[in-house]
């Protein structure tokens, strides 16, 4: 352990060196907006809501991929942070088409949550409206493209917690796509377990169990942290 | 004080935002003792008279509901969008997803309930369908979004009775501006 001085909105904070900001900050109870970060499984700064301003740096950072350095100064909310988590989380409802009167995760969503949580009343970009596949070919599961925010969970949690990699990432720019395999249909899949921890990990209702309707997708996103730790103790 | 004029307008929505209006239930007496409801679905009146408050639901799906939002705007002093379809299209936007020609297909042709030859509307009188639904804000500024698919119907009356009491109302609560 190599115990550091860093500054977190003007109080000083110790914090171990190879730990992130997030983790400092969730460690001191100073909240942090997240969507793409997940306790047991890696970051990799995907939603952009984590951003904070580090003194010396015009750039605002993402606080779950940045670590903290010694005498770190650091701002979490600002005029300027929360005019940027409002911007990324229109432009999620903008990217891709999410009606959440008729989705199943209704009531149960990190994306509803974040918008009124941010006070979004209404989107100011125009939708793009894409043309979004549904995958249904799964026996049990369906991964509906129209409503994933690519925070990439489901695809971290099968390659880090069950170890299959099924899940994957194709394209680029507003056409990227989760992947089952190689493209192929996820009913076909070789690598797929079927242990549906990527339906827990997800944010919003693109993946859900055929067996439910509107408003009945309830989660259980703490379960993947739990498996993390249990096996960590070896029980 | 002087009596001030509400209008309520049903564009592109399934009139749940009307029904969620109505569930303010007996406070419409207080309503109606700072206002009179000058146009709505629920009562006589075709024009579009200048009005203090004019609360909007459902999104703008035709070349009509485009002209009235527009005269809307013009007439009203504060406009309200009313419900998640005014907001950002909801339901009624599900069809941005296929070419405006599908839709009439679906309806009119293909569906297995259509025992009629597969005759389209095309009567000059009709309105013509846009061929992508659009929010409210996308054409005009809006002064207060209530979100909500239902909305809230306490939420409604503490907007509209602010409104009616010169007061700016606050977006309140989570519940309350949560989208569906």
């Amino acid at each position: 352990m190599n115990i550091i001085e860093i500054n977190i909105n003007g109080n000083a904070i110790k914090a171990d060196a190879g730990q992130t900001i997030l983790e400092v900050c969730r460690q001191n109870d100073i909240e942090i907006l997240t969507m793409c970060h997940m306790d047991g499984i890696s970051d990799v700064g995907a939603c952009r809501l984590c951003l904070v301003q580090i003194e010396g740096s015009n750039k605002l950072m993402p606080a779950c991929t940045t670590k903290v350095m010694p005498n770190m100064a650091i701002t979490t909310t600002n005029e300027r942070i929360k005019k940027y988590q409002k911007i990324t989380t229109e432009l999620l409802h903008a990217e891709r088409n999410h009606t959440c009167a008729v989705c199943v995760a209704n009531g149960h969503c990190e994306l509803q949550d974040m918008t009124a949580k941010l006070e979004i009343t209404h989107i100011r970009y125009p939708h793009l409206f894409p043309d979004c596949d549904m995958d249904t070919s799964h026996p049990w599961y369906i991964m509906d493209h129209n409503r994933c925010i690519m925070c990439t969970r489901c695809v971290r949690v099968c390659k880090e917690v069950e170890g299959a990699h099924n899940w994957d990432v194709m394209g680029r720019g507003h056409e990227v796509r989760i992947i089952s395999d190689y493209h192929t249909p996820w009913g076909e899949s070789e690598t797929c377990t079927s242990c549906g921890k990527c339906l827990h990990a997800c944010p919003v209702g693109a993946i859900w169990p055929k067996a439910i309707s509107q408003g009945q997708l309830v989660k259980n996103p703490g379960m993947i942290n739990d498996l993390v730790e249990k096996r960590k103790m070896n029980l | 004080m002087n009596k001030k004029k509400i209008a309520t307008v049903w564009l592109g929505g399934c009139s749940g935002c009307h029904m969620s209006l109505l569930d303010i239930d007996e406070r419409i007496l207080d309503v109606a003792a700072l206002a009179d409801i000058v146009k709505s679905p629920v009562v006589d009146g075709k024009e579009m008279p200048e009005v203090d408050v004019a609360i909007v639901e459902g999104a703008i799906t035709s070349d009509e509901h485009y002209e009235e939002i527009l005269h809307i705007r013009k007439q009203a002093k504060i406009l309200i969008a009313l419900g998640d379809c005014a907001i950002h299209n909801n339901v009624t936007g599900l069809r941005n997803f296929f070419k405006l020609q599908e839709v009439f297909d679906t309806s009119y042709k293909e569906s297995p309930s259509n025992d009629a030859d597969g005759v389209m509307p095309d009567d000059p009188l009709l309105l013509k369908l846009n061929e992508k639904v659009i929010p409210l804000s996308e054409v005009v500024d809006v002064d207060f979004f209530i979100n909500g698919c239902p909305p809230d119907a306490d939420y409604i009356f503490y907007v509209i009775f602010e409104y009616l009491n010169e007061r700016i109302p606050q977006p309140g609560g989570h519940k309350k501006i949560q989208y569906g």
